[in-house]
């Protein structure tokens, strides 16, 4: 039999189209797709992984793989994977909030608008400019710093720094929560205001009808945000590297330091932990497809 | 709507309203308590977006005279025409991505949803290959018969095209994704269908429009992206417009300051111009009743 | 045979060699010596013809590079390409790696790159020889023998301070230890990839009571200037310090004096070389292999190495590799030289020496200095 079950209409009944010849032209529609990835995404990867298992004079080794496993990699990797997480998460309850309030939240038309390209611009807004736009503004001598100074309060006496991990964490909050917006947005958007109105007919209180209505419709696509943010914060790399200057240890500041450096470099390595990346997103995905299958069982 | 409870002719007024079809968006009740928590998240978020932008134009005006940061990046020509490239280019990458990623979403939730984690991993592995490696890996690949795209300057940038629609992968499709989320596209389908629209018109007339807001999310990322974007542009020679500010002798930080924030403004003004051609009619099909 | 085909034989063998080998010489490999006079011509008229010069990794600022380009398009008429002004030495060597079927403005035709660099360029097939007219003047010490790579400038580590902030300007290594500093002294790049961060490290270590075959000085001493409150663990730019969050920064004289000279005293900003520990830096030049323009490459390096590229180099602050050939020739305006910090004593490390000191401090920075999460 064919891989797909019988396409039912909405009553039940199969469709009037054999569902038989429309196997054959079923995968057709991801054609294009697999194509264009193909030439443009699967190929340069594939020098990538075949790169991996190079060392620098072009012999085959897993000697890169083995460095993976060095205290300064691992500890990489758990740094980039709790920068991430940490921000996705927040990134993506705040973006949520910001974006429910401006379209179903009882504020001007014009707002809507206004944020969304906002969110837009600064959605891309990182790397030095971003990094430095926090120097000028909570660095030691920035802005808010010496204004709160003015006011008799010394973040900087009392611990916090912008050069630290929990710097680094609200700077790439301004990239991760207009990321948010944006892309819960048309979820919110799709959130029926008849089922709100139905539920407080029937009695229901507003927590309610988040907890049984309107959480349980949004959570594949809050899932699904987040896991983008995860996947974006940790590919980031110039901010971090301004930012930090070699004092936090996050993965892709160690595959810029083997890829593109001013001192002889160790490409393999580069590579091997570019996989390592991949790894970590493919076992993040399944993660995130089981959830998603959870989530959207009742839904259909 | 008047707020009095119970009673069936109620329940049928409810049912109704699910039922006919209305613009999006225009808020419900919110009680006073809940609009003021409203109004404080959203100025938190305003405060935390400003700052920094602020911390900026305050730096750049450090420069002597006043302006002139602003004034020098005026007189400099080739401010404008790489961000008209930028521009230029963001454009064409958004019409592609979008024509390879609203049917691709739509076959994969509607006929092949086996496939859905396949696709969504290719789709997020743009975050994950380095683009230093993605560039290189695609110059290497099409500097030489049988695809040259290197030996001309169209064909560069065309390469830079197909590179940013990789880059856009992964927003394009979650957005695109979420937004099919929300309608009953089996059942839009099966009616357009049924009413003798082939894929391509029902795609096009009535899927497409439902994802306006989808759509519009995913081009304002995208524009952003390209604008943004340093690593590729650079490498394969193109007069984008990270490269410019980059080449901006660093020795000019206060016209480095002025740079991005001017080209902040811009870009938002160029996405105000894509919410306004977006805009239409904001009316959402409904086709089924109550679930 | 008669002995009239042999001789009509041998000439045309002579004629189609000479062609083949002007040919060559115009084009491929082949380390010719440097240009005469009529060579030259030829080279110029090659290189016209070429119309196109690519570089990469020459921001305007470093060495005055702005001026020598300009002024190389002035001479020549030829326009050059230029690619990823902020580029590593890795990047640029990657570049020609990946382009190396590619004629287009992707491919660099010339490289700029550091000292560890040369060889392995060579090593790995990159990199063509080509010997300029002046190649006599460069010392032995630094150049490839064979004409591969070839020293172009040097500079020296030095304390770029904003006095607007910093009232007292330090002097030497020790000074950066003091007290009134804290929160004030960065690096200009991440020691684990940057040239010029490696490079202030082992500065440190000739200061502190190590040498240039012992590094660790230097890792203890940025651990005591991190412990101590005073190192501001960000990468220092001219906007960093003109903002005065990293109001002394250590970079090369060039760069400490071109900020200098472009922030025209807003703020004001004073370069100093450390008294003690000093320590230089040197790049070399080198022609593409795959160069889509190689006349042009050649050309370009001619003007690099002629009087009036070295005196650019000079105008940009960089000890320029001619200097002491052109100052015993009375080639360097008095006014120029006395622009030039006081550099005497700086130590020019081997390429051996270099990369054993690279390994030991990238190796080193993340555990003893501390690459640990706070």
């Amino acid at each position: 039999m064919t891989g797909t079950a019988m396409p039912l209409n909405a009553q039940g009944a199969p469709m009037a189209r054999p569902g038989r010849r429309r196997f054959n032209l079923t995968f057709l529609g991801l054609v294009p797709f697999a194509i264009f990835s193909t030439l443009f995404l699967l190929i340069p990867t594939s020098y990538l992984i075949v790169g991996s298992f190079l060392d620098s004079q072009g012999s085959v080794t897993l000697q890169n793989y083995a460095g993976l496993t060095d205290p300064v990699p691992i500890n990489a990797y758990v740094t980039s994977i709790e920068i991430s997480f940490v921000t996705a998460l927040a990134g993506g309850v705040f973006g949520f909030l910001m974006a429910y309030t401006v379209i179903s939240g009882g504020l001007p038309g014009p707002f809507r608008s206004g944020l969304m390209t906002f969110s837009g611009v600064a959605s891309n807004f990182a790397g030095v400019p971003l990094a430095l736009a926090f120097v000028f503004t909570i660095g030691r001598t920035g802005l808010l710093t010496t204004f709160l100074a003015g006011i008799g309060i010394y973040p900087y006496e009392n611990g916090f720094s912008l050069y630290s991990k929990l710097g680094l964490e609200i700077v790439y909050f301004y990239f991760q929560l207009p990321l948010m917006i944006l892309i819960i947005a048309p979820a919110i958007d799709g959130l029926k205001k008849e089922w709100r109105e139905a539920s407080e007919n029937m009695g229901a209180s507003s927590a309610q009808f988040w907890r049984y209505v309107a959480l349980p419709v949004l959570m594949p696509s809050l899932l699904g945000s987040m896991i983008l943010l995860f996947g974006n914060a940790f590919g980031a790399q110039a901010t971090a590297y301004q930012l930090t200057g070699g004092f936090i240890n996050i993965v892709p500041i160690l595959i810029g330091n083997q890829l593109t450096g001013d001192v002889l470099h160790n490409v393999g390595l580069g590579y091997a932990l570019a996989m390592g990346m991949v790894a970590i997103l493919g076992v993040t995905l399944v993660a995130y497809s089981f959830l998603q299958r959870r989530s959207e069982r009742w839904l259909r | 709507m008047s707020g009095s409870p119970g009673g069936v002719n109620r329940l049928g007024q409810g049912i109704e309203a699910m039922q006919s079809p209305t613009t999006a968006s225009t808020p419900g009740r919110p009680r006073s308590f809940a609009r003021l928590i409203w109004w404080f998240v959203f100025i938190a978020g305003v405060v935390y977006f400003i700052l920094p932008l602020l911390g900026t134009f305050v730096f750049s005006m450090r420069a002597i005279p006043t302006f002139s940061a602003y004034t020098d990046i005026m007189g400099d020509p080739l401010f404008f025409s790489s961000l008209a490239y930028s521009f230029t280019v963001g454009i064409i990458t958004i019409i592609v991505s979008i024509a390879l990623m609203v049917p691709t979403a739509f076959w994969v939730r509607l006929r092949m949803p086996r496939a859905r984690p396949i696709v969504e991993f290719i789709t997020l592995l743009p975050f994950v290959v380095p683009p230093i490696v993605l560039v290189f890996g695609l110059i290497s690949t099409y500097s030489h018969p049988p695809l040259p795209f290197t030996y001309t300057d169209i064909g560069s940038s065309a390469l830079l095209v197909a590179g940013y629609v990789i880059l856009s992968f992964p927003y394009m499709y979650r957005a695109v994704d979420t937004g099919l989320r929300s309608m009953d596209i089996q059942a839009l389908t099966e009616a357009s269908q049924s009413l003798g629209a082939g894929w391509l018109r029902t795609l096009a007339t009535i899927i497409l429009p439902n994802l306006r807001v989808a759509l519009l999310s995913g081009a304002f990322l995208t524009l952003a992206i390209v604008v943004g974007e340093f690593t590729m542009a650079n490498f394969l020679a193109r007069p984008a417009f990270a490269p410019y500010l980059s080449n901006l002798s660093s020795s000019a930080p206060y016209q480095q300051a002025a740079v991005a924030l001017v080209s902040f403004g811009l870009t938002w003004i160029a996405m105000g111009f894509i919410a306004i051609l977006g805009r239409g009619s904001r009316t959402r099909v409904t086709v089924t009743g109550a679930r | 045979m008669s002995s009239h085909r042999t001789v009509t034989r041998v000439t045309g063998l002579l004629v189609v060699a000479s062609f083949v080998f002007a040919a060559c010489s115009g084009i491929g490999g082949g380390a010719s010596a440097g240009a005469s006079a009529g060579k030259m011509d030829d080279l110029v008229a090659a290189a016209k013809k070429e119309g196109n010069l690519t570089t990469i990794a020459l921001p305007h600022s470093w060495c005055n590079y702005g001026e020598m380009l300009t002024g190389f398009t002035a001479k020549y008429g030829i326009k050059i390409n230029e690619l990823n002004p902020d580029g590593s030495s890795a990047q640029e060597v990657d570049a020609i790696k990946a382009n190396q079927t590619n004629p287009g403005p992707q491919a660099p035709d010339v490289i700029d790159v550091g000292l560890s660099f040369g060889p392995q360029a060579k090593t790995d097939k990159l990199i063509t020889p080509y010997k300029v007219a002046t190649w006599a003047d460069i010392p032995d010490k630094a150049k490839d023998a064979d004409g591969y790579w070839y020293g172009d400038y040097y500079g020296v580590l030095s304390f770029e301070t904003n006095t607007k902030v910093v009232k007292n300007v330090p002097k030497d290594w020790v000074d950066l230890l003091k007290p009134e500093y804290k929160g004030q002294v960065a690096l200009s790049g991440d020691p684990t990839k940057s040239n010029q961060a490696i490079s202030a490290v082992w500065a440190a270590a000739l200061a502190n009571g190590g040498s240039i075959d012992n590094v660790q000085p230097g890792l203890d001493f940025f651990k005591k200037l991190n412990d101590s409150g005073n190192f501001v663990p960000v990468i220092a730019k001219t906007a960093t310090v003109a903002a005065g969050e990293t109001p002394i920064r250590i970079t090369w004289t060039y760069n400490g004096l071109s900020d200098k000279d472009s922030l025209k005293g807003n703020p004001p900003v004073e370069v100093a070389v450390p008294t003690s520990g000093r320590f230089g830096g040197m790049y070399v030049q080198a022609i593409s292999a795959y160069a889509p323009h190689p006349n042009a490459a050649r050309l370009w390096m001619e003007y690099l190495y002629s009087d009036e590229g070295q005196l650019i180099w000079l105008k940009g602050y960089c000890n320029p590799i001619r200097y002491d050939a052109m100052k015993a020739a009375s080639k360097i305006p008095a006014d120029l030289a006395a622009k030039l910090p006081d550099t005497a004593g700086a130590a020019l490390p081997t390429l051996d020496q270099i990369t054993a000191a690279t390994t030991a401090i990238t190796t080193g920075w993340p555990t003893t200095v501390g690459v640990t999460v706070k």
